[in-house]
């Protein structure tokens, strides 16, 4: 078969419009920045440093014992503001949930006594989104505040929406793990200061 | 042609589903081509730095063993693109929906391009395009993440054979429905 310039010319044409778009993936909703969430929650801060932590087994299982949750990642990264004197304003690490609807990621800040001083949703999915706003719009993780490790970590998204108890559960879930994480990964290591 | 069907034969109503098939596929492609744009960009390196493995930004990059590493840095070290870094549970999620979903199109436009009046030798070249696109496609997330971040071009390559395919595959098509003349034996 011949196949006339112009039909040629047509098809590089498209060829030129879509060749990238297979490289997609199903977008998360990214709600703020990594930057944004770790200025935010890191407020008061000078410096700001990067504290990496690699577990050991004995650490995650504690971890495991306190939360019910295992770390698996290689590592974790915690990024520590200090005040102009070198002392530790608050450390703030980011955890995600992989939930049948996509991930559920969230920065929280944690002061040097391993006390929750504030959490922010990262990300979620355009799925998720819908059921975790009214929480959102409600700055449910302030309830956290105050709260280590040990606490209660619950929910309530008062009553009817399934779905929006389930993902606030999540979210809850992620700031106990941080909390935890920092427990055993830093302030019992000693490297709190 | 193939035992004698050809798509400039076809009814009316068959060349009507084929178009109205090849031009919905055309119109999913472009836009994927915005979200891909928007969701991760369509470089290798942003391909990469959605889908390569996380490394350490402390001295832990260099001595594997050491359990911490500490050192100050700058606000600008860290991200401030709202882009999606995709895991691998994340890249699992996608690998399944996505080996299904292109298959499935490819299998449908390959079925399409079955009838078309091509020498066979070119057909099937052509209809192998969008299949051997989309396993570099999705083969590339894997391998860029697990063996070689320099192997996110393969994902960029996978996407471009299978837009190839497909462009080829809709205007020699489309060609065949609607342009061809009958040659009278």
């Amino acid at each position: 078969m011949k196949i006339p310039c112009r039909l040629l010319a047509a098809a590089l044409v498209s060829l030129c419009l879509v060749a990238p778009a297979r490289a997609h993936i199903t977008p998360p909703v990214v709600l703020v920045s990594d930057r944004d969430a770790v200025v935010s929650l890191l407020a008061g801060a000078r410096r700001f440093f990067v504290r990496e932590v690699r577990l050991t087994a004995a650490e995650k299982q504690a971890i495991r014992q306190q939360t019910g949750w295992t770390p698996e990642d290689d590592f974790y990264r915690f990024y520590i503001g200090r005040d102009d004197q070198g002392r530790v304003v608050a450390a703030t690490v980011f955890l995600t949930e992989f939930t049948i609807h996509g991930p559920v990621r969230v920065a929280v800040a944690l002061g040097p006594d391993g006390k929750v001083k504030g959490a922010t949703v990262v990300e979620l999915t355009e799925e998720t989104y819908p059921w975790v706003k009214p929480l959102l719009d409600r700055n449910f993780t302030r309830e956290y505040v105050g709260r280590d490790a040990r606490g209660t970590f619950a929910v309530s998204a008062g009553g009817g929406e399934s779905m929006a108890q389930f993902y606030g559960q999540v979210v809850a879930s992620l700031i106990q793990r941080a909390a935890a994480l920092y427990e055993t990964g830093v302030i019992k290591r000693g490297d709190a200061a | 042609m193939m035992n004698g069907w050809q798509l400039s034969r076809l009814p009316l109503s068959a060349k009507v589903f084929c178009t109205l098939f090849l031009v919905g596929i055309g119109c999913g492609a472009l836009a994927a081509f915005v979200q891909a744009s928007t969701a991760v960009g369509l470089s290798p390196t942003a391909v990469e730095a959605s889908l390569a493995r996380e490394m350490p930004m402390t001295q832990m990059q260099m001595h594997h063993g050491q359990m911490s590493g500490e050192k100050e840095i700058t606000l600008g070290e860290i991200s401030s693109a709202a882009k999606v870094w995709i895991r691998t549970p994340l890249l699992i999620q996608t690998s399944h929906t996505h080996l299904f979903g292109q298959t499935l199109i490819a299998g449908l436009l390959g079925l399409i391009f079955l009838f078309a009046s091509v020498r066979e030798s070119i057909k099937t070249l052509i209809v192998a395009l969008p299949f051997v696109g989309t396993l570099l496609d999705i083969g590339g997330m894997w391998l860029t993440r697990f063996v070689s971040p320099s192997l996110s071009v393969l994902v960029i390559a996978g996407g471009t054979l299978f837009a190839l395919g497909y462009a080829l595959i809709t205007v020699i098509a489309l060609y065949d429905l609607w342009l061809r003349k009958e040659r009278l034996a």
